[in-house]
């Protein structure tokens, strides 16, 4: 089994301070990365199914992003991924979703072209769209499933999915290839050994611009983007609310009953 | 720009497997106000298999401000299946040519939505909270981004339709209008079983007493301030009292006291209920990505620096063990069910 494994690069939400959260847009320089917290997901579900599809299995990870998103990948590497590919040019950057899923798509079938599944992160934690993966599939005339939650090998060409949505846990059959977009999931990430590491960092990391997937400038960023941003801006802090320090649990919960009557939800 | 030719607001409802379709009755809420706005005409669509008794969803669509309901049903459209249901929308927007088309924000409609939106050419915005109508005619969406810290305006200017996936309890759902009806057309699509890639083998529903904790007008969350999975009972406990959903934080589900179906946060659920009450939580930044946007959150902590208390509209410094059975005694004794 050949998997692809789309990484993303995000900024550290818990390391962010106010002033960064200004209407410039997210910020990416001068603020901790880390990898999308879904794409982990993504990346251990990947390794599992390598280790179950035997000889010859392979992960490869690829990543849409500004130069730093080497980090991430090499982190990717040392986890277990095999090879790894960086999209990473200025007009990238200017794309949204639809752009992105074009470039990705691209990306699977030129620098992975013996794929027989593609893995994302189900949401990513900047944008938030949750978009990419169904559209890439879309691309790419290849089935997909989103919310899912663990995927096994069943026979040569079909997977066993299961996916957590509004009718509670489904189990789906995947013809390949296809596209997976993965939620947490209910087992443990790995983190990588020593050996891991050094294979990282002897590891070398190709780096691709539009022209080497056969993308045209009519094909990346704003030109294929579908979308307009008109305006960022930091949500509204709230303000203070009430704190009660009261060693009478009962005198509490009489006051918290009084201001819940006040709000009208009692 | 020739998108005149496009018109039309069309909501879409999936009915198919017994499906909910609140979310789509929210949607029209919206949709009459954009249609005030424009000055165009409602459609619903709904996806159903040929022998799901769709009638009384049709008539409360129309009650609800749909003009038309366009009623897709096939067989195959039985199941979800994105790729069947993404042909099925797809070809007929491209014959009906709408202005704006607006899904609802559950797992199954964001499945499928983005790939609808390549297949027409159309751009697609995703999870908005509010939509409005620019100087231009144009549809405007605010949706939050970098785990709910900011957010961001934006509009699928390029294309026609414009279409946006919506935030669940973002709209509430109106009154319906006995005397409004819709006038129903039934679409039957061109799909052949080959086109699915994919096959349901089988669906595990949740426990059907327990309230969805993203349905919820209420929701009761516990942390690692319950101690142990056993004690996590006090949570159920006062969640019975309310008819509130259970959530719970990453660190208990992480110990495997909870299920993951239950977190809330940045690797869990986001919920926005009318009242959230947090147990024993402190309130790192991963937890409140997923409750922050609730309407009042109540806190119950021991630790008088947590940060739940920044984020509380009321908060009592105790412990989970005095104040929850103290509550749920007071409660109880209110006798009076909440009023959300």
């Amino acid at each position: 089994m050949n998997i692809v494994v789309f990484i993303k690069q995000v900024p550290d939400n818990t390391k962010l301070k106010p002033e960064q959260l200004g209407e410039a847009g997210i910020p990416r320089e001068g603020v901790e990365m880390m990898v999308n917290p879904f794409d982990e997901y993504a990346l251990e579900t990947a390794l599992r199914l390598k280790e179950a599809g035997g000889e010859g299995s392979k992960v490869s990870i690829i990543s849409l992003g500004s130069g730093s998103a080497k980090d991430v990948v090499k982190k990717a590497i040392a986890a277990g991924g095999d090879e790894a590919f960086l999209l990473t040019d200025p007009v990238f950057l200017e794309g949204d979703n639809t752009a992105t899923a074009l470039a990705l798509a691209n990306a699977a079938k030129t620098l992975v072209p013996d794929h027989h599944m593609l893995l994302f992160g189900q949401t990513s934690l900047d944008d938030g769209t949750s978009q990419t993966g169904p559209k890439v599939a879309e691309l790419l005339e290849y089935p997909s499933l989103t919310a899912c939650k663990n995927a096994e090998i069943t026979g040569e060409s079909t997977l066993k999915i299961m996916r957590e949505t509004e009718r509670g846990v489904e189990f789906h059959e995947m013809t390949l290839p296809g596209v997976i977009c993965m939620m947490k999931c209910d087992y443990e990430l790995r983190t990588a050994n020593i050996k891991g590491v050094m294979k990282a960092n002897k590891t070398q990391i190709p780096v691709k611009t539009p022209a080497d997937l056969g993308l045209s400038s009519e094909q990346v960023g704003a030109n294929a983007s579908t979308t307009t941003l008109t305006r960022l801006w930091q949500r509204p802090e709230k303000s203070a609310g009430i704190k009660v320090e009261e060693a009478d649990p009962t005198v509490a919960v009489e006051q918290l009953l009084g201001f819940l009557k006040t709000q009208k939800v009692l | 720009m020739g998108f005149e030719e496009y018109k039309g607001i069309w909501v879409v409802a999936e009915a198919s497997e017994g499906r909910s379709t609140e979310p789509a009755q929210e949607l029209l809420t919206v949709a009459k106000e954009l249609s005030a706005k424009l000055g165009q005409s409602i459609s619903a669509v709904v996806l159903s298999g040929t022998s799901d008794d769709t009638t009384s969803t049709e008539t409360l669509l129309g009650q609800l401000g749909a003009d038309t309901v366009y009623s897709i049903k096939h067989d195959l459209l039985a199941q979800y299946q994105s790729q069947l249901y993404t042909k099925a929308l797809s070809d007929l927007i491209l014959a009906k040519k709408p202005n704006i088309v607006l899904f609802s924000g559950t797992p199954t409609a964001m499945d499928y939505a983005p790939r609808v939106t390549v297949r027409i050419g159309g751009g697609l915005m995703s999870n908005v909270s509010e939509l409005s109508v620019n100087d231009n005619g144009e549809l405007d969406g605010v949706k939050s981004c970098l785990a709910e810290s900011m957010l961001v305006s934006y509009r699928t200017d390029k294309a026609r339709p414009q279409m946006a996936t919506v935030r669940g309890k973002s709209y509430a759902t109106g009154q319906p209008d006995a005397n409004r009806n819709a006038v129903v057309e039934v679409v039957t699509p061109e799909l052949s079983a080959d086109l699915a890639k994919t096959r349901l083998l089988e669906v595990q529903a949740g426990d059907t007493a327990k309230k969805k904790l993203e349905d919820a007008d209420i929701v009761v969350s516990g942390g690692r301030g319950l101690q142990s999975a056993e004690q996590f009972v006090l949570v159920e406990n006062l969640a019975a009292q309310l008819g509130a959903a259970v959530g719970a934080s990453r660190a208990v589900v992480d110990a495997g006291w909870r299920p993951h179906s239950e977190q809330v946060g940045q690797t869990g659920k986001t919920v926005s209920p009318k009242l959230y009450i947090a147990l024993g939580i402190s309130g790192a930044i991963q937890h409140l990505v997923g409750m922050r946007t609730s309407g009042t959150i109540i806190a119950i902590n021991r630790d008088a620096e947590a940060p739940i208390f920044k984020t509380a509209d009321f908060g009592i410094v105790g412990d989970v063990f005095d104040v929850v059975p103290a509550l749920v005694d007071a409660l109880k004794k209110e006798g009076s069910p909440v009023s959300v």
